[in-house]
């Protein structure tokens, strides 16, 4: 008699669950742990693996894939330090709410505490930084947990979460069971209709209205439905570092970004401002400065997802709980059209002519617009940490809904290369940029093997001011130009490039901007293009760490007198 | 006036729910009282109190985190003068004969029940509140004490309509 159930092991199982969340493709490197995962896996070839060199680099891309594509990206590693490897990656999908779902090797169950090789206690570890940390203790909870797992990082507030499995739990068999239903979504939160009709109240009196717009408009889907709704009211839009894209920029209702280096008529907008309407963002310490002096004559009406973030660090007026999309069209549906013509003709009195600060002519905003008009717009930028971070939120003109990331919350130099390959695979069609300093692109740049190994023509331009550049500014603003440990050696980029079998471009003068980038984007392939730019360079304006978004600083410090 | 909140929390009984637990309490960086942990009712359930200085705002907003946590069920927080609160102590006390019916005088004032005896010593079981308890221990630290056990405090919250007056400590300390 023939067997009418499918008997899988362990690990084909989890390919099998893999293929069923709809997975095509997963960031992992292999080891002793992981070893039986990895023997399955030639078995699915709709599972596309791609070996990276680093796990780290698994944990970025697999986050970058998520940030590109909407749905779940997955990274594998082993137990050990191939889980340890994975933690940065998981903080920052974290901090930036991205749902990643990680896939651990453990050690054997009955190795499990006797700090056996590679054991490390990583659901430990990952805590604090996942939505859900797991570890399969039997093979007959391991399919729901795989689901469970998945749903849990898409499922409201989205987020990473992890799942530890003993190596003979992947060896373990199990008649495979098909999932029952489709799992039950946690219900939305409905608004109270008291509340809207507060927050109806308070846009419809206020004079001197802001919408800040942060990450949950692209999480959820609500780009349009804040559109209309600034259109309608004709609200000046600011755009925080993670909502960069959710609104395009050459809207005339587009205002800016807001903060530590936000323009200075933007953040002079937030402090006379006598409402903020805040959609999906939470009031992280870069936008405000100081809370204590953070928009004193305004109101707030906070429209979030999460209500833990409610009131958490600033005092909020109206809170709405759930998703920004409908939250918005019903606010729409609320008000009279209106406009705020003398609102934006006070905030255009303060806007100021650019700044003229960059010396030579190898200035980051000419090479980002050059990088935008090579591809007329049509491409995705992943951002490094560090000063080019903010050039490329401030200089790069975003149109296209979702085609700016960067490490946000969580800040992590190493970020942009790995991300990177995520969001390449996400979206093949359209060019993508990796854009690092020369200290964050040196702490992933082994990720250029996996490119050329795996064929991802991701296009790397590297800003080479050889210091940490923004630490470099901090020491010569707040610490008397000391500049310790922040000056940097790169090797010679050009022949690194060749040293992996890709195009390599230095460009020292202006004059060589726009060719390298063409002819970068013209080759099949992965290309690197070092930007030798100005080397004490800095970021205009900033508000000291600490302080009010009213105190802003200018220009630098004048050097003190040499002592005798 | 006092900001203390107690957060109750039911969680599963495993012990990694119980670890982010706790390292969500220790995370947010709140001051922190007690905290005590314990079986629930229902089967497979725990129960977590925690005692934590914080205003009401703020200890709503630890309850709604724990609520995120996979493997909590239910968190509240009320504040503590809503709730009753008592405290187990098991105290062994030197008891040598001379002064073995004095010390029987004093646990007898805190309605402390003597569980062992021996020829050394007695172990005695006091429950009240915190400082109820504090006032025991003080009160047979003459006699000479061996060894304290103290369970931290579990709280539930008063009935609605409770004629007793809201303060957390209203049990007469002798």
């Amino acid at each position: 008699m023939t067997a009418l159930t499918e008997m899988l092991t362990g690990a084909q199982l989890m390919c099998r669950i893999l293929l069923e969340e709809g997975v095509d493709v997963l960031f992992g490197y292999p080891g002793g742990a992981i070893m039986p995962f990895y023997h399955a896996l030639p078995e699915y070839p709709g599972l596309r693996h791609i070996l990276v060199r680093h796990e780290q680099a698994a944990a970025h891309a697999a986050d970058g894939y998520a940030r590109a594509s909407g749905r779940a990206g997955v990274c594998v590693a082993t137990s050990g330090p191939g889980a340890t490897n994975l933690v940065t990656g998981l903080a920052c999908a974290y901090m930036d709410n991205s749902p990643v779902v990680a896939i651990t090797g453990q050690v054997s169950r009955p190795m499990l505490g006797r700090d056996a090789f590679q054991e490390t206690d990583i659901v430990g570890v990952t805590l604090p930084i996942t939505k859900w940390s797991v570890l399969v203790e039997d093979i007959s909870t391991l399919a729901d947990t795989m689901r469970r797992a998945f749903a849990v990082a898409r499922e409201g507030r989205p987020g990473p979460v992890l799942v530890d499995v003993p190596k003979d739990v992947q060896n373990q068999r199990i008649a495979y069971c098909p999932r029952a239903a489709a799992p039950v979504r946690r219900a939305i939160p409905v608004v109270e209709a008291t509340a809207l009709n507060e927050a109806t109240r308070l846009i419809a009196q206020s004079e001197r209205p802001l919408i800040l717009a942060g990450h949950g408009i692209i999480l959820g889907n609500a780009s349009e439905d804040l559109r209309i709704f600034a259109e309608h009211t004709g609200i000046p839009v600011i755009t925080t570092l993670l909502g960069i894209s959710a609104f395009p920029e050459d809207h005339p209702l587009h205002l800016g970004m807001p903060g530590m280096h936000g323009e200075v008529h933007v953040n002079r907008a937030i402090q006379h401002a006598d409402l903020l309407i805040a959609v999906g963002m939470r009031f992280d310490d870069r936008v405000t400065g100081n809370t204590a002096g953070f928009a004193r004559h305004a109101k707030i009406v906070h429209i979030e997802l999460d209500r833990t973030e409610i009131g958490k660090n600033v005092q909020v007026e109206v809170p709405l709980v759930g998703d920004a999309g409908p939250i918005l069209s019903a606010l729409t549906r609320a008000l009279a059209p209106r406009s705020c013509a003398s609102w934006w003709e006070e905030i255009d009195g303060s806007r100021r002519p650019p700044y003229e600060h960059f010396r030579g002519d190898i200035a980051p905003d000419a090479i980002l617009r050059a990088l935008h008009d090579a591809s007329g717009g049509k491409c995705s930028i992943v951002a490094d940490v560090g000063q080019h971070q903010m050039w490329v939120a401030k200089y790069f003109p975003y149109r296209r809904l979702n085609t700016h990331f960067s490490s946000g919350g969580l800040g992590a130099m190493g970020f942009a290369v790995p991300a990177a390959i995520g969001v390449h695979l996400a979206r093949p069609d359209e060019p993508v940029w990796a854009i690092s300093g020369d200290g964050g692109f040196q702490m992933n740049m082994q990720e250029m093997a996996t490119m050329v190994q795996e064929g991802l023509p991701i296009k790397l331009a590297i800003f080479n001011n050889g210091y940490l550049g923004m630490v470099r500014q901090w020491q010569q603003f707040f610490h008397g130009r000391r500049y310790s440990a922040t000056p940097i050696w790169s090797p010679d980029y050009v022949k690194l490039a060749e040293a992996y079998g890709i195009a390599g471009y230095r460009v020292e003068q202006g004059g060589q901007i726009a060719g390298a980038v063409e002819a970068a984007l013209r080759d099949p392939g992965p290309a690197l293009i070092e930007f030798v730019i100005e080397q004490e360079a800095n970021v205009y304006p900033m508000i000291p760490p600490g302080a009010s978004l009213s105190e802003v600083i200018e220009t630098a410090p004048a050097p003190e007198p040499a002592s005798a | 006036m006092s900001n203390l909140h107690c957060i109750t929390v039911v969680l599963d009984d495993k012990l990694v729910t119980l670890n982010a637990a706790v390292g969500l309490l220790r995370r947010r960086n709140l001051p922190i009282r007690s905290v005590t942990f314990g079986p629930h009712v229902t089967e497979g359930r725990s129960r977590l109190f925690a005692m934590i200085e914080a205003d009401e705002g703020a200890a709503q907003r630890v309850a709604l985190l724990f609520e995120k946590l996979i493997g909590v069920d239910e968190a509240r927080a009320v504040p503590a003068g809503a709730t009753v609160a008592r405290e187990l102590a098991l105290i062994h006390i030197r008891a040598p004969a001379e002064s073995y019916g004095e010390l029987l005088d004093v646990l007898g004032l805190y309605h402390a029940d003597v569980l062992e005896e021996g020829p050394e010593g007695l172990v005695a079981e006091v429950t009240g509140p915190d400082t109820f308890v504090l006032s025991c221990l003080r009160a047979v630290e003459r006699f000479g004490i061996v060894d304290v056990a103290r369970s931290g405090a579990v709280a539930i919250e008063r009935p609605a309509e409770s004629p007793r007056a809201p303060t957390s400590t209203e049990a007469p300390v002798p």
